[in-house]
């Protein structure tokens, strides 16, 4: 048996894998972990939750990471981190797939744990994040061509994007039609950056930013 | 491998990992993981993810501590870290990993059992502090369900870790002194009425329940005070023992009081011993 094996003194086998497999071994193990854990931080510190998400922090502890809410999506838009801290919680990826807020929330109603919070029930309350225009001057809209296919794709058309013309200086006889994003309206769902003919989306969905005005109102 | 035990074990371990997989398969029966889930329109949680959940975010769900009750008295009742020999993924691989280690080398340095009740501590304390809930961040249960579930196969090098310290470095050291789940359940175990049953009057000493048994310093009061049945907490009730006794010294079954356990493991009563 192996139990008398052991007895038998350190053999050099033995001492081979005492003195140098295990640190080894130890040092394979951590680099496995600090593959998963050890991650260069969020490129724009946000990570666009599934609708009803509560507050970011709140959110980290509170989603146990069952992935119900991503099995329950019916568009696959919800995906799982698989690095960080964040690690097995929900997002989408809106350049991939968007989130299409189906009218009974299937998400939500799958979240056993109140991270998505349960009493979201009206669609256009929804508040993922809010979509912004980051490159005015790669924006063909903005350029003066007829483009809009964010005004046109979004679920909020004339709510949430609007299309506001002013005058081409450039030719001079010609309107430019710039998509404006209405905070007041938009949902973050990221149809628009999923729809952006752009090779990288100059309209993307960023966190909801509440005007600050404490700071400026005496 | 002898024991009658090892079949309905490897079955329920199976079993869960099917569960695990069905969703992706198209079954709509079961929904989520072992941190929290839905099995026949019934909502089931980890209670230590809840205990996390709710410490860190300060958001309460009946239905979700519901879920965590029940998961929680069905524990208490087979024996609290019955979930580690009988459910847990991480546990099953790890015993592979055993056997694996007994190969290439036996024993080795041992963490106290006792470990993983101040891993468990610390874990609170960090949610309570952080809002970090530490165990759901590096949990290889989370990550192995999600690996079944969503085919997330990255975080699969964390499991993959302890595989390579368990086999080369320290054998089942996750699981016996670490797992802060796994202490949660010993916790409750000490209180459970499923326990291991010892017939002293049949022991002949020979040692073969402590080579079958993947935490033998729960088996060490036996010989050392006059105890008639398990109670440490980090018992996982896999019942390798049981077999492995050639004089069938060792019996399991319920008891809600502290005589000596007065049933077989066929349920038929024996003699009590003298005392």
């Amino acid at each position: 048996m192996t139990k008398e094996r052991d007895d038998s003194g350190i053999s050099r086998r033995r001492f081979l894998k005492e003195g140098a497999l295990a640190p080894f071994a130890l040092a394979l193990a951590a680099a496995g972990g600090g593959t998963v854990y050890l991650r260069p931080g969020e490129a724009h510190g946000f990570v666009l939750r599934p609708p009803g998400a509560i507050v970011a922090r709140r959110f980290l502890a509170a989603c146990v990471r069952c992935g119900k809410c991503a099995q329950a999506c019916p568009y696959h838009s919800i995906r799982l981190q698989d690095r960080g801290v964040g690690i097995g919680t929900p997002y989408i990826a809106a350049r991939h797939t968007p989130c299409y807020l189906c009218p009974d929330l299937p998400c939500v109603k799958a979240c056993p744990s109140g991270a998505l919070d349960q009493k979201t029930t009206e669609v256009e309350k929804v508040r993922m994040g809010t979509a912004q225009i980051v490159d005015r001057e790669g924006c063909l809209s903005i350029r003066g061509l007829r483009c809009e296919v964010c005004y046109r794709q979004c679920p909020l058309i004339d709510q949430a994007i609007t299309l506001e013309p002013r005058h081409n200086p450039r030719t001079g006889e010609h309107t430019i039609m710039e998509p404006v994003v209405h905070r007041e309206k938009c949902v973050g769902c990221g149809v628009c950056e999923n729809a952006c003919v752009l090779p990288k989306p100059v309209i993307v969905v960023r966190e909801t930013v509440e005007v600050q005005r404490d700071s400026y109102d005496f | 491998m002898t024991s009658r035990w090892w079949l309905p074990r490897r079955a329920v371990q199976t079993g869960t990992i099917l569960l695990l997989a069905s969703p992706a398969a198209g079954f709509t029966f079961f929904s989520g993981n072992l941190a929290s889930a839905e099995l026949a329109g019934v909502r089931l949680s980890d209670p230590l993810a809840c205990l996390q959940a709710v410490i860190g975010s300060g958001v309460l769900v009946p239905s979700f501590l519901f879920g965590a009750l029940l998961v929680t008295a069905f524990y208490f009742v087979l024996g609290g870290r019955s979930f580690c020999a009988w459910v847990c993924p991480v546990g099953f691989l790890t015993e592979l990993a055993e056997k694996f280690s007994r190969r290439t080398r036996r024993g080795g340095r041992r963490l106290p059992l006792a470990t993983g009740r101040y891993v468990l501590f610390v874990v609170l304390a960090t949610v309570a502090a952080t809002g970090v809930p530490l165990f759901e961040v590096l949990s290889p249960i989370g990550i192995m369900g999600r690996a079944v579930a969503f085919a997330s196969l990255v975080p699969l090098l964390v499991p993959a870790a302890i595989l390579l310290v368990e086999i080369f470095a320290a054998p089942r050291v996750w699981c016996r002194s670490l797992c802060p789940l796994g202490a949660f359940y010993a916790l409750i175990a000490r209180f459970s009425p499923l326990k291991v049953g010892f017939h002293r009057e049949r022991c002949t000493g020979c040692g073969d329940c402590v080579a079958a048994c993947p935490v033998p310093e729960v088996l060490d009061p036996l010989w050392q005070s006059d105890a008639c049945r398990v109670r440490a907490g980090a018992c996982t009730r896999c019942l390798a023992c049981l077999d492995s006794c050639p004089e069938r010294a060792l019996s399991v079954g319920f008891r809600f009081k502290k005589e000596p356990l007065s049933l077989t493991d066929e349920g038929r009563p024996i003699e009590k011993s003298a005392p």
